[in-house]
């Protein structure tokens, strides 16, 4: 498969995410979408990892190159993780106390 | 060096966190002048050199200070102290990260455990409505930032097929010329550190967080971590930047970042009625300043950043130590406290002075340094004018609080200020002064 | 055209049209059900580029653990009415156009960039991602990471139970 159809859906996939940071007002549909983002980019790294420049290029052996773009995958994964917990933590405690959980009440910040 | 990673300070008092603080800080010294305690093999994922250690140095010193001075008011300031603390730990742990990192992995984590618990750290004031939405709108700008930061990683990795920051560029069947790649992420890269750094286009996040957020969180937020950030960047321009654009001129670009960042930061801070507030778009103009390191990253500019961290930090760690003593934090809380308060009064109008820059205060020559650098370059001189300029704006609303407290009458009510708070105050504004006046014993210390 | 062609037509149709679903849905569980339609076929690529681990990983973390997080948050505020206003519709156009913008410029710049042609990803081939090369790697070259995410994770758990404690 040609790397540019690799890029494109994952530039896609990405676009459409932060579309949806843009466009929405739930927070918790912003915080699906920013994981939305995150997978487009692990999508792009797995695929870089099998392009065969990789394996010329970094002068590892055959058996290694690339697998340090899939495990920055699974770094991001696991941060994704925890930043989950603490977001819906926040979201939840923000819900407690205004019972919604639409940003624009954080407009009233601004005055 | 690992032992300044490894955080095993549950500090469940102050005194506890302020005893870890100052081990590290002894043991990072030590370690400066070459000392190893442990022998770590990182495999080129972090790298720990001069700059990287002096900024810890200065970073731990910083906290140490901040701690000593109101660690009090974190006891205060909710139910759950000992994890506030824990948190201040964890996210210095991301600070030593960015300090040292080698490549973009760890610049990456170092990223998020050093915002993770700034998140919480912001939300803390659980009842409080507004610190709750500064915490989510500073999360969900957070993560947003990250998710450009990993697309910008990703590209470069396709761009060069490498994480380190440093590249070979031994091409055996690479394309030979500008990567585009490799450029379009380093635009994502350099638009997510904008976000963290709070940079003009993507500086709206700043104020109402900063706002929002306990006074005493806000202060760490606002120095010690913005200064981090700081690093991680210059880190970044450095090796990975000028290598890679070396055609393009990229330069235009980041002066126009910073004259917006002047210029928004210094303009909305003139309109501020709460000092907490002008002190959040003071912090933007401060960064407009500070991106002047990375506009030509020389010695002089890693000089000057180091010494802009440190006068910058100290003194607004000063400013928000006695900002959480007052009542009112708007102008008018601080009329009249020259006579209720001297002492408070005294030391920050130093602090008040070193931010703005005038001699004899540490913050102009860090400020000095910092359009020194530019001067280096030889051109866009034109950008030291607008510097000095909009330094000048900055003296009127830094003023208008000196104002406040001598000229103005009322009474400021403040909570019960004891002794050795004041004591520490007046350090403080003493090492101000100090470093104003001999700035070659810091200096020296910085040569590198 | 190959199978394995098909299938990856079928899966990056299957994974752009539910993440435009993710956005218009109006019910917040409606968008859950269909992101993790996504993730799915993402796997799947995964699969397809013979990276089996991250494919488990992505669907045991992501589908299994986040997805149903997120699920709880939804159930537990009973957010499953559409009780979501609208956003003026001006914004939700410039958010639009702006994103398409990005997407241009990306996809262009992918196309036209000389590095890029004849570069293929391998499907089907090479055994990076196998669990047995990716543990090798991580344990001996990728340890220091590993080891300071447990400091991030630790924080995580700290503020979550800071955050989330009635008090």
């Amino acid at each position: 498969m040609p790397i540019q159809y690799y890029i494109a859906l994952a530039s896609a996939l990405f676009c459409i995410g932060v579309v949806g940071v843009l466009t929405r007002r739930n927070a918790i549909i912003i915080f699906m979408c920013i994981e939305l983002m995150l997978n487009a980019v692990n999508l792009l790294l797995v695929a870089f990892s099998k392009m065969p420049f990789n394996i010329a290029e970094t002068g590892a052996s055959n058996a290694s190159a690339g697998a340090d773009a899939q495990l920055f995958v699974f770094f991001i994964m696991v941060v994704a993780a925890a930043e989950v917990s603490v977001g819906l933590a926040i979201i939840v405690m923000m819900y407690r106390n205004v019972h919604s959980v639409d940003i624009n009440f954080l407009n009233r910040l601004k005055n | 060096m690992i032992c300044s990673i490894i955080v095993r300070n549950k500090g469940s008092f102050r005194h506890i966190a302020a005893f870890g603080l100052l081990i590290l800080l002894i043991a990072n010294i030590l370690e400066t002048y070459g000392k190893d305690f442990f022998h770590v093999n990182t495999m080129q994922l972090l790298q720990f050199d001069r700059f990287g250690f002096l900024f810890n140095s200065i970073a731990l010193g910083a906290t140490l200070i901040y701690v000593l001075l109101t660690g009090k008011e974190i006891e205060k300031s909710g139910k759950y102290a000992a994890e506030y603390f824990t948190l201040i730990f964890f996210v210095l742990c991301g600070i030593f990260i960015l300090s040292a990192y080698d490549n973009l992995l760890m610049l990456f984590l170092g990223i998020e455990i050093m915002s993770i618990p700034l998140y919480i750290l912001t939300g803390s004031d659980k009842r409080n409505l507004k610190s709750n939405e500064a915490a989510l709108k500073y999360f969900l700008m957070g993560a947003f930032s990250t998710g450009l930061m990993l697309m910008g990683i990703a590209l470069m990795y396709g761009g060069t097929g490498t994480f380190q920051l440093e590249v070979q560029r031994i091409s055996v069947g690479m394309y030979k010329g500008v990567s585009f790649l490799e450029i379009t992420g380093l635009l994502f890269l350099m638009v997510a550190m904008a976000f963290k750094v709070s940079a003009a286009p993507f500086h709206f996040w700043t104020p109402d967080v900063y706002d929002g957020a306990p006074a005493v969180f806000t202060s760490f937020m606002a120095t010690i971590v913005k200064a981090a950030a700081f690093v991680a960047f210059i880190k970044l321009c450095d090796v990975r930047m000028t290598a890679t654009l070396g055609a393009i001129d990229w330069k235009l670009l980041f002066a126009l970042i910073i004259v917006f960042t002047l210029l928004i930061g210094n303009i909305t801070a003139v309109f501020q009625q709460s000092v907490k507030r002008m002190l959040a778009y003071s912090s933007i103009a401060q960064a407009g300043f500070m991106l002047f390191a990375l506009f030509n990253v020389n010695d002089v500019a890693k000089e000057g950043l180091l010494l802009y961290t440190a006068a910058y930090s100290l003194a607004t760690i000063g400013i928000f130590a006695i900002l959480v003593k007052m009542k009112d934090y708007t102008f008018e809380g601080y009329n009249g406290l020259a006579k209720t308060q001297p002492v408070l009064a005294a030391t920050n109008t130093v602090f008040l002075l070193s931010l703005a820059g005038i001699p004899l205060t540490a913050g102009f020559f860090a400020k000095y340094y910092m359009l020194a650098a530019v001067v280096k370059t030889g051109s866009y001189i034109w950008l030291v004018v607008v510097g000095v300029l909009f330094a000048a704006v900055s003296v009127y609303y830094y003023f208008r609080v000196i104002q406040a407290m001598y000229f103005r009458n009322g009474n400021a009510a403040t909570e019960t200020i004891t002794f050795s708070f004041k004591t520490g105050l007046i350090i403080l504004a003493a090492i101000i002064i100090l470093i104003g006046i001999l700035p070659q014993v810091l200096l020296n210390w910085f040569y590198f | 055209m190959t199978a394995s062609e098909i299938i990856f037509w079928f899966l990056s149709v299957l994974a752009l049209f539910s993440a435009i679903m993710v956005l218009i849905s109006r019910n917040p569980v409606h968008s859950v059900l269909w992101l993790i339609v996504v993730f799915f076929a993402i796997s799947g690529h995964y699969i397809l580029l013979n990276a089996q681990f991250l494919a488990i990983v992505n669907l045991i973390v992501y589908a299994g653990a986040i997805m149903v997080l997120f699920l709880f948050v939804i159930m537990l505020m009973n957010l499953n009415t559409e009780t979501e206003p609208q956003r003026n519709t001006w914004l939700k156009v410039i958010g639009v156009i702006s994103g398409g913008l990005l997407l241009t410029v990306m996809v262009s710049a992918a196309r036209s960039a000389g590095e890029l042609s004849n570069k293929t990803a391998l499907i089907g081939a090479g055994d990076i991602g196998l669990i047995q090369n990716l543990g090798k790697v991580l344990f001996n070259q990728y340890v220091v990471p590993f080891e300071i995410t447990s400091v991030l994770f630790l924080s995580a758990m700290v503020g979550a139970v800071v955050i989330g404690k009635k008090d």
